[in-house]
Formats: structure tokens, C-alpha cells, sequence
């Protein structure tokens, strides 16, 4: 291969200006490759069309170069585009998280609001329920209190015996011979034992029940007696005895 | 002008690739003349000329990633771009249909290569020709201006497609001693 045979042969300036068929191109770059002497040929050749053009320079009109640029198929415009493709999936993604917290946040209020719901809830009912044993508290003391002004009520005050600072009032019906009992003051029973109420009828006790203690101030419906002369009160084993253990008396009142 | 940065080509070519605006302004306001002139030879309608080198642009601005600098100059790879372009917009039918009317009424053929007439001016490469021999000429018009195959010269010329080849190849040299 003569290397300044192919450069006078004319091959480079074919290939420069287009005028060379595929072969003899693919043949120009594999000299080119290889032989820096035809690439400086080439580039010198290359460099005079270049100049020899510009001398033959022809100003295109100067609307021209605005008309191409508004009609270049911009990259430009599209990774705007791009960017705001870009921009939005951000924002959605950013979104998509905001509302994320955002659920967490309100699951979190409904739970709260849920457990509160259920506290009042439980609360209003034990409210109810506290209103509901008022209600019959009231009920009863409103029952205490009609058979207290009944006019054929005896009131019959019963006064500590035996030092015990105790206190009771016997109401008697005149009428209906029906007793209750009053507790203003009586020490609590110990386990197994319990109070008896006693009407004295001719010197003799007669039991007019046990004394179902609880911590109210309410009447309590006691056996009906038609005749006493006194009532007393003895403290007893649970149940009640058949006589009055004397030495055990709390109260006493006579009629 | 003034205030235009000038670019070596590799950097040149690298930012085009990248798409970038202001070095297409650049190239553009370098480049354009020259191959507006080259079109010219072409196309010479003025025109028509525009609108092959705006195609010329906009290809140039989508092909940039396949110039390859170790295959030769940016300005040459665009020259050819452009003579292509050109040779194809002779070869439209609007083209053609307008070019026989204005022959028509030119009556300016000389049946050898067609509308050559109308080129001939005395800028840049036309000038050029003018100082080759006639045959060497008409050679260099018909396959580099005009876009003929060796093949089609030699059945127009009626002679054998070696004898094209070496013809041709002889023109290449005496331009390139022009042009040197």
C-alpha cells in the first residue's frame, strides 16, 4: 500500500465530498485509522473546503434563523415537560405521604375519640345506674317520710341503756299496729350477731323482730304488735333468740 | 458578535450533542453563509434555497449524536448534510415542474446538465469550477451538484464507468489544487 499513491489517487477528496460508493468510504476511514499521513490529507482538504466555502458565503435572510430555531424539534420544551413530570410525581408523592400521616393522624383522633366514646359511655351508665338508685333512695325516704306524718303514728324515743350511747325511735301505728324502726345510733353488730327488737306486753318480751342493720336512715318494717308498753333492743346471735339476753340491751323506750 | 463565545469544535460538537441552544445559535451564525453559499449552488433559487438549509438545521440538530470527529470535520459532515438536502429538493416534483417552467422560459438548456445554467455566478465554489477544464467541470457539476451516480454520468456521457471514475477522480485533484 503506497500511501502517496492513494493520497494523489484522488480517493480522499471522493470520500470528503459524498461522491464515493460504500467500499471505497469503508476503505478511506480504515486508511485513515491507519495512516496518519492520509489523515492529514484529509484534514488539510477538508480545512480548504471549509475556507473556500466561508470565502463563498452566501448570508442567508435574517428572518431565517428565527424561522429554525422556533421549528427545531426542542429538547428543551420536553424536559420542561419533563421537569414538570417530574415536579408533579414529586408533588404526589409528597402528597401520597401527607395524606399518609395525615390517616395515621386522624386513626389516631378516632381512637382517642373511640376510647373516649367508651369511657363516657360507661361512665353515663354508671351515672344512670346512680341515678336510678337515687331515684329509689328517694323513693323509699319519700315512703319513711309519708309514714312519719301519718297522724295515727305514735312516736315512741327510745333512750340508751347500759351506758352504750345508742340511740333508736320506734314508730307505731295506732291503727294498723304495724312498727318501724329508726336507727339514729347503734354500734355495728360483729359477725353472728344481731340486733332484736322487743315489745314489753305485761312485763313480758315479745319478739318484734331482728333488726336487718344496714347503713341507712331509713324505717324499718318490724313485726306487727297490737299491744306494748315498751320496746327494747338486744343485741343477739344472727337469726335472733327466743328471750332477750338482758345484760346485751342497747335501748329502750316506753309508750 | 462580539460578545459571542467562540468554540473549539470538540466543545462545540460536545454541547450541540447535549442540545444545547446557544451553541446552535452559534454554529448557525457560523456556519449558515457557507452552506447557504453551497446550496445556492444547488438550489439557487433563494427561497427554496431557505428552506433546504432550515431543513439542513433541524437535521443537524436531530443528527449530532451520530457525527463521529474521528471521521472527519463538523463542517464537512454538514456540507454533506446540506448537499443532500439540496440535491433532493431538485429532485422534489415541485421542484421539477417549477425548474421546467422557468426553463421554459429561460430557454437557457443545454441539454447537457440540465439547469447548470442558472448556478453558474462568480462566488465561491462556481468560481472555482470556472478555472477547471470544461470536462473536468461538467463532471464535478453533474456528480457533486447535481447528485448523479458514476453509473447515470456514464450513460449520460456515453462513456465507459471506469473511464467516469478516473475522469472524476482527475476533477477531484485539479479542485483540490484550487482550493490549496
Amino acid at each position: 500500500m503506497n500511501v502517496q499513491d492513494y493520497i494523489a489517487s484522488g480517493s480522499i477528496e471522493s470520500c470528503t465530498l459524498g461522491l464515493a460508493d460504500a467500499d471505497e468510504l469503508q476503505e478511506f476511514h480504515r486508511l485513515c485509522d491507519q495512516y496518519e499521513e492520509i489523515r492529514a490529507a484529509r484534514d488539510a482538504f477538508e480545512a480548504s473546503l471549509e475556507s473556500q466555502a466561508r470565502e463563498g458565503a452566501v448570508p442567508p435572510p435574517a428572518f431565517l434563523c428565527q424561522r429554525i430555531l422556533e421549528n427545531l424539534p426542542l429538547q428543551t420544551r420536553e424536559p420542561r415537560i419533563g421537569f414538570r413530570k417530574k415536579y408533579l410525581v414529586a408533588a404526589s408523592i409528597i402528597l401520597l405521604a401527607a395524606s399518609s400521616l395525615l390517616n395515621v393522624y386522624l386513626y389516631r383522633q378516632y381512637r382517642q375519640s373511640d376510647n373516649l366514646y367508651t369511657d363516657l359511655l360507661a361512665r353515663q351508665q354508671e351515672i344512670a345506674g346512680n341515678n336510678q338508685s337515687m331515684q329509689t333512695r328517694l323513693q323509699e325516704m319519700e315512703q319513711d317520710m309519708q309514714l312519719i306524718r301519718n297522724p295515727d303514728m305514735q312516736e315512741i324515743k327510745m333512750q340508751p341503756v347500759n351506758n352504750t350511747n345508742s340511740l333508736t325511735t320506734v314508730y307505731w301505728d295506732v291503727k294498723s299496729r304495724d312498727v318501724y324502726l329508726m336507727i339514729q345510733q347503734l354500734p355495728t353488730p360483729a359477725a353472728g350477731q344481731q340486733y332484736q327488737l322487743w315489745a314489753i306486753v305485761e312485763g313480758t318480751p315479745v319478739n318484734a323482730g331482728v333488726v336487718a342493720f344496714e347503713d341507712r336512715n331509713g324505717l324499718l318494717k318490724m313485726s306487727n304488735i297490737p299491744k306494748a308498753e315498751a320496746f327494747a333492743i338486744t343485741l343477739e346471735k344472727t337469726g335472733g333468740s327466743s328471750s332477750p339476753t338482758l345484760t346485751a340491751m342497747y335501748v329502750m323506750g316506753k309508750v | 458578535m462580539a460578545t459571542t463565545p467562540t468554540y473549539p469544535e470538540p466543545e462545540l460538537v460536545a454541547l450541540l450533542q447535549q442540545k444545547d441552544e446557544t451553541a446552535f445559535r452559534y454554529l448557525y451564525d457560523h456556519y449558515a453563509g457557507s452552506l447557504n453559499g453551497i446550496i445556492l449552488q444547488i438550489v439557487p433559487d433563494h427561497d427554496l434555497a431557505g428552506d433546504v438549509l432550515q431543513e439542513v438545521f433541524v437535521n443537524i440538530w436531530r443528527r449530532v449524536n451520530s457525527y463521529d470527529p474521528a471521521k472527519g470535520r463538523l463542517f464537512t459532515w454538514m456540507l454533506n448534510i446540506a448537499r443532500n438536502a439540496a440535491i433532493d429538493m431538485t429532485r422534489s416534483r415541485a421542484y421539477r415542474n417549477n425548474q421546467k417552467n422557468r426553463e421554459l422560459d429561460n430557454l437557457v438548456d443545454t441539454g447537457v446538465a440540465g439547469s447548470m445554467q442558472v448556478q453558474v455566478d462568480f462566488i465561491g465554489l462556481s468560481k472555482l469550477l470556472n478555472q477547471l477544464k470544461p470536462e473536468h467541470r461538467v463532471l464535478i457539476e453533474l456528480s457533486y451538484l447535481n447528485g448523479y451516480t458514476h453509473e447515470e454520468i456514464a450513460a449520460l456521457q456515453q462513456v465507459p464507468l471506469g473511464t467516469v471514475k478516473t475522469r472524476i477522480r482527475t476533477a477531484l485533484l485539479q479542485l483540490r489544487k484550487l482550493l490549496t
